[in-house]
């Protein structure tokens, strides 16, 4: 469970986030959707604190902070409740696909070796890499990349998985196969908060998709509120410029 | 003319101070990567007027040649830490002080400057959406350190640290200057013997040459080995 409770963050003078409050129950798929440039990845990298919110509380099941007066240790205890998938992979390339997925249980949660790569095995088995266990970053494509980050994520067994985009750097052939593992991982009931452009995928996946505009949140409802009975000006206008390619990128 | 004799007997002689200059040449290598090392720091973080001072420093040590620099070592070393010895009640005779520490000195604070120059360009390489990947997952500072850029940034270094080794070892021919014993200096003291000096200094450009290809032949090994990641 994550709640956010009136985020507020400008950048030199210029408010990105105007307030934004913002509640992702347990086993929810909530995607974030709207304009580039509105705020979507300002938000999520404020719920880990990549980002200083200028203002702002956040709440996971047995965990508060008030981001205003937020400490070292508070900032790293935040930081292990949620995992993030980003845009460009972010893998670490000095390791191996393995290592990847080993890190942080090595480093974070102080797992043994043994533990973190029977672990991290069965992660890669979830995401179909088993086979390339033993590659660098570099030899992998975007696609597989992107798998590696997002058993990488669930590795720590996050309370929340934060996606910023996981498929906009990848060429369209790659899309497919990564939108599929997300699927998978929100069937397992994992909690999940994502931001993309792939409208269709957002319909089926989702419990709830809010739609952001100019740092703010214009309505947020269940998928066919949203893409379909929406009568908010700002909604609709959004959404025309994904109609042409709605149907067609079926991912599935 | 040209006494190949002459010249393989050079060669033999000269050959008996490589491992001493291959091995103050890793010495000053070694202090000044941690000199340098510890320069980037401070720049980087801008550590209060350190910063400054450091920056004056590196200002000074790029602008001046490394022979002057070993000469105002080469005078004010043995003086200052005679000053010092004094201070401290320590016994100290300036005249008993060994040239190579003032080489030990100069150059290592001379090549700190490129150090970490090194350094600084090696961490940036890193890239920062790793960075916040590690940190995204909970890691530390330190951790972060340790764990993802260092071991990077070292990969990344150790080319250019390789280079500036050779860069050592040939500058070393300097300190003749100031009674170092090095491969130039082997070789004008063979050639003072016998007047043969187109043999002798051509046989510490063999010797040069040598050491250089194959530290470049070993480098080379290296750098496609770690390609294969990269
Ligand atoms: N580090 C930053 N410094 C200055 N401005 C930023 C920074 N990060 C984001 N912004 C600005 O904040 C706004 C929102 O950006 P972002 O959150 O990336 O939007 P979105 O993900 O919805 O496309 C943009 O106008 C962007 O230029
Ligand atoms: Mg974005």
């Amino acid at each position: 469970m994550l709640a956010l409770k009136n985020i507020r963050k400008s950048f030199n003078g210029t408010d990105v986030l105007k307030g934004i409050s913002l509640k992702v129950n347990e086993g929810d798929v909530v995607t974030l959707i709207g304009p580039s440039g509105t705020g979507k990845t300002t938000l999520l990298r404020c719920v880990n604190f990549l980002e200083k919110p200028d203002e702002g509380e956040v709440q996971f099941s047995n965990f508060q902070l008030n981001y205003s007066h937020a400490k070292k240790k508070e900032i790293l205890r935040l930081r292990r409740k949620s995992a993030m998938v980003f845009q460009q992979y972010h893998l670490f390339k000095n390791k191996t696909a393995i290592e990847n997925v080993m890190e942080a249980q090595i480093v974070v949660q102080k797992k043994t070796k043994k533990e973190a790569y029977e672990n991290s095995l069965e992660l890669l088995n979830k995401v179909g890499l088993v086979e390339k266990k033993d590659y660098y970053p570099s030899q992998l494509s975007g696609g597989q990349q992107q798998r590696i980050s997002i058993a990488r994520a669930l590795a720590i067994k996050p309370e929340i998985l934060l996606f910023d985009e996981p498929t906009s750097a990848l060429d369209p052939e790659l899309v497919g196969e990564v939108l599929n593992v997300i699927d998978q991982i929100a069937r397992t009931g994992a909690t999940i908060l994502l931001v993309t452009h792939e409208m269709s995928f957002a319909q089926s996946i989702s419990t709830k998709v809010v739609f952001m505009d100019h740092g703010e949140i214009v309505e947020e409802g269940p998928p066919s509120q949203i893409f379909n009975h929406s009568n908010r000006l700002r909604t609709k206008e959004f959404l025309k410029h994904f109609t042409n390619n709605y149907q067609k990128t079926t991912s599935l | 003319m040209f006494e190949f004799n002459i010249f393989a007997q050079d060669f033999l002689n000269i050959s008996t101070v490589i491992p001493s200059t291959l091995a103050l040449a890793l010495l000053i290598l070694l202090i000044s990567i941690a000199l340098g090392g510890v320069l980037a720091f401070i720049e980087q973080k801008r550590v209060f007027v350190l910063w400054k001072v450091s920056q004056l420093f590196r200002s000074f040590l790029r602008g001046t040649p490394l022979l002057v620099q070993l000469y105002l070592a080469f005078y004010c070393l043995p003086v200052v830490l005679q000053k010092a010895a004094l201070l401290a009640y320590l016994p100290f005779n300036q005249n008993d002080f060994n040239p190579v520490y003032t080489v030990i000195v100069a150059y290592s604070v001379h090549f700190a400057v490129f150090q970490s120059e090194i350094i600084r360009g090696s961490f940036l390489s890193v890239g920062y959406g790793q960075i916040e990947a590690a940190q995204a997952s909970g890691f530390s500072f330190f951790q972060t350190m340790r764990r993802i850029i260092i071991p990077q940034a070292i990969i990344e270094a150790l080319p250019n640290f390789f280079n500036s080794y050779l860069s050592v070892i040939k500058s070393l021919s300097l300190a003749f200057l100031v009674g170092v014993v090095d491969i130039l200096a082997k070789a004008k003291l063979e050639s003072a013997l016998n007047f043969r000096y187109l043999e002798s200094y051509a046989a510490a450009a063999t010797a040069y040459w040598l050491l250089c290809s194959i530290m470049t032949y070993i480098l080379g090994i290296y750098e496609k080995l770690i390609r294969k990641r990269a």
